[in-house]
């Protein structure tokens, strides 16, 4: 699904990125994980083409992603950030409606299709009330959820979230992550996540990538990668290493 | 759905209106004529309808409504609707409540132009009358994208940063239009006029000129009230959402300057216009570029004929300068309307 080669990003004389390798299968949820400034947040950039790779190449479903449009890059790649969308007036439904734009030319209007596609992704994210409210008048985890359902009208291949949790209160990261997850399995989507939260990367990624200062450190389950030696290493931190008591998996208590 | 509804209300209401402003602009004056005659004078330039339409009127009518007055509503719309559609497109690509159809330097560089034509006694041979708006419209054109590369690093604009570069350009040609001004004596006040603003300069031929224009740039235009729509959530949402963020902003700037340009050459540079009509459209029916675009274009033309009507009635036979009409009305109304506004509209 995505192939990243030999990638790196300079900015200036700084080193963001150095040689990043690695690629996502199809369907997979893959966490990123690092401390801050250890690139990850770059990598989801360049992998939406807001911003280029100084070299190397970026590849989805084998295509070389610099052959593509914006619009195109769009139709494949959904993006989720942790802002998310901005308090604009606009309405709930209208700002979901524009997930179907990458689908649609310049002069050709929303259609029944496009409407019917968006009604059912506010009946599934558990929009369908707020459907006339603006997004003025929502919190910041009812926006992230109207995000995501903007990011589902985008029928996109690859869905990667650049940590939509950060601003959230527990129960809307719970919220919005489970919402993530019940789409990735009911459309088989292919998902690389940003976390800082090793909990959660632990509880909903299959598998983890560890970054420091640019490169990738440790690719696997949470069990290989989450480590009281890793830690010590990469973050610097002796956290307290238990067992999640129901999904049996690393969790690490501060 | 809301949107399309609150437009087959408005925009019929809203055209309606625009037409009983403009006629009876038409009537009033130091002769005045009754409405009808406006309208049948009107029908009988129409071929097909012509044929029903007895003219019983006298010459000097059909010259006052026809021939002087007519051009002048007309070209009143025309630039009310430019101007008020550039100040709505402006204000969307910049993010930026204050941002008017001039911020880009368009009208200082249109200012300039006209002052070098009336300062010098320009008359380009086969351009003839039309030797001011060009020149007008070239200069307002050519500040305009010394802004936009002044503005470019790499190949991105940065919007704050193309802001200020306006306001250096500006800076710098007023002080070019201060100098000419300063050695142009005899020309001073026809210059000082121009610059306010007015109508009293219009020909029919300038309309036949600047209508294609401005018609076709505001109909593309409206076509990118989904891209404004989605500039507005955020640069990175819309890039994420498939829009060529550069690309479109170019795009963007590039028609309204033109709009304005066009406008402005004819006109000269009418204020408040651009800021005021697209927020008071703003204010009643909120953030949606597919309804703010629409109704800014008839809005700004009802401002426009209407405020133009006041600067040549009001102090008959004297004229007002458009321009303080425009923030003499413009100003309170506006002020009275964000009072009341409850919330954040913008």
């Amino acid at each position: 699904m995505l192939t990243i080669s030999n990638v790196y990003k300079h900015l200036e004389r700084k080193q963001l990125l150095n040689e990043v390798s690695f690629n996502v299968g199809n369907g997979r949820c893959v966490g990123l994980i690092g401390p801050n400034g250890a690139g990850k947040s770059t990598l989801v950039k360049l992998i939406s083409g807001l911003e280029e790779p100084s070299g190397g190449t970026i590849k989805i479903m084998g295509k070389d992603i610099r052959q593509w449009s914006v619009k195109k890059l769009a139709q494949k790649v959904s993006v989720l950030t942790q802002d998310g969308l901005s308090p604009y007036p606009i309405s709930v439904f209208d700002a979901v409606l524009m997930g179907r734009y990458p689908h649609l030319s310049f002069f050709q209007r929303e259609g029944k299709r496009d409407i019917q596609r968006v009604e059912e992704v506010l009946e599934f994210t558990g929009l369908a009330d707020f459907r006339d409210q603006m997004l003025d008048t929502l919190s910041g985890g009812e926006r992230q959820r109207v995000a995501i359902a903007k990011a589902m009208v985008q029928e996109p291949e690859l869905l990667l979230l650049d940590e939509p949790t950060t601003y959230l209160d527990i129960g809307y990261q719970m919220n919005v992550l489970n919402l993530v997850k019940d789409w990735q399995e009911r459309e088989s989507l292919t998902v690389l996540m940003v976390l800082h939260d090793l909990n959660l990367a632990a509880q909903y990624c299959d598998e983890l990538i560890l970054m420091d200062e640019g490169s990738i450190v440790k690719r696997g389950t949470s069990e290989e990668v989450i480590s009281a030696q890793m830690l010590k290493e990469v973050y610097h931190a002796s956290p307290e290493i238990v067992r999640h008591p129901k999904l049996n998996i690393p969790q690490i208590l501060l | 759905m809301r949107n399309r509804s609150i437009l087959i209300i408005s925009l019929p209401l809203l055209i309606a209106t625009l037409l009983v402003v403009m006629s009876l602009s038409i009537t009033l004056g130091s002769a005045s004529v009754d409405w009808q005659t406006v309208w049948r004078v009107i029908f009988s330039k129409i071929t097909v309808i012509n044929q029903w339409v007895e003219p019983d009127w006298a010459d000097t009518t059909e010259t006052i409504v026809w021939d002087l007055r007519m051009p002048r509503v007309i070209q009143g719309a025309i630039v009310g609707s430019a101007l008020a559609l550039a100040g709505a497109i402006y204000q969307g690509v910049l993010r930026n409540p204050l941002a008017d159809p001039f911020i880009l330097g368009v009208s200082s560089g249109a200012s300039f132009g006209a002052a070098l034509v009336f300062a010098l006694g320009w008359q380009i041979m086969w351009l003839g009358q039309f030797t001011l708006p060009v020149v007008a419209f070239l200069f307002g054109f050519g500040s305009l994208m010394l802004v936009y590369f002044l503005a470019r690093v790499g190949n991105k604009v940065r919007m704050e940063t193309i802001i200020l570069a306006g306001v250096v350009v500006q800076a710098f040609i007023g002080a070019c239009l201060s100098l000419v001004m300063a050695l142009a004596n005899e020309q001073l006040q026809t210059i000082v006029f121009w610059m306010m603003g007015s109508l009293s300069l219009t020909e029919w031929s300038y309309n036949y000129v600047v209508f294609p224009i401005i018609a076709i740039i505001a109909i593309i235009s409206l076509f990118f009230a989904r891209e404004l729509n989605m500039l507005s959530l955020g640069e990175e949402i819309a890039h994420h959402s498939g829009v060529s963020v550069s690309r479109t902003r170019f795009y963007l700037l590039i028609l309204a300057s033109v709009m304005t340009g066009a406008a402005v050459s004819v006109s000269g540079a009418i204020g408040f216009v651009g800021l005021v009509v697209p927020h008071i459209v703003r204010l009643i029916v909120g953030a949606d570029y597919r309804l703010i675009l629409p109704l800014s274009i008839i809005g700004g033309a009802i401002f426009l004929v209407g405020a133009d009507t006041f600067a040549r009635t009001i102090l008959a036979p004297r004229e007002i300068p458009l321009g303080v009409v425009t923030a003499f009305l413009g100003a309170p109304f506006f002020a009275y309307l964000l009072r009341r506004a409850k919330r954040e509209y913008f």
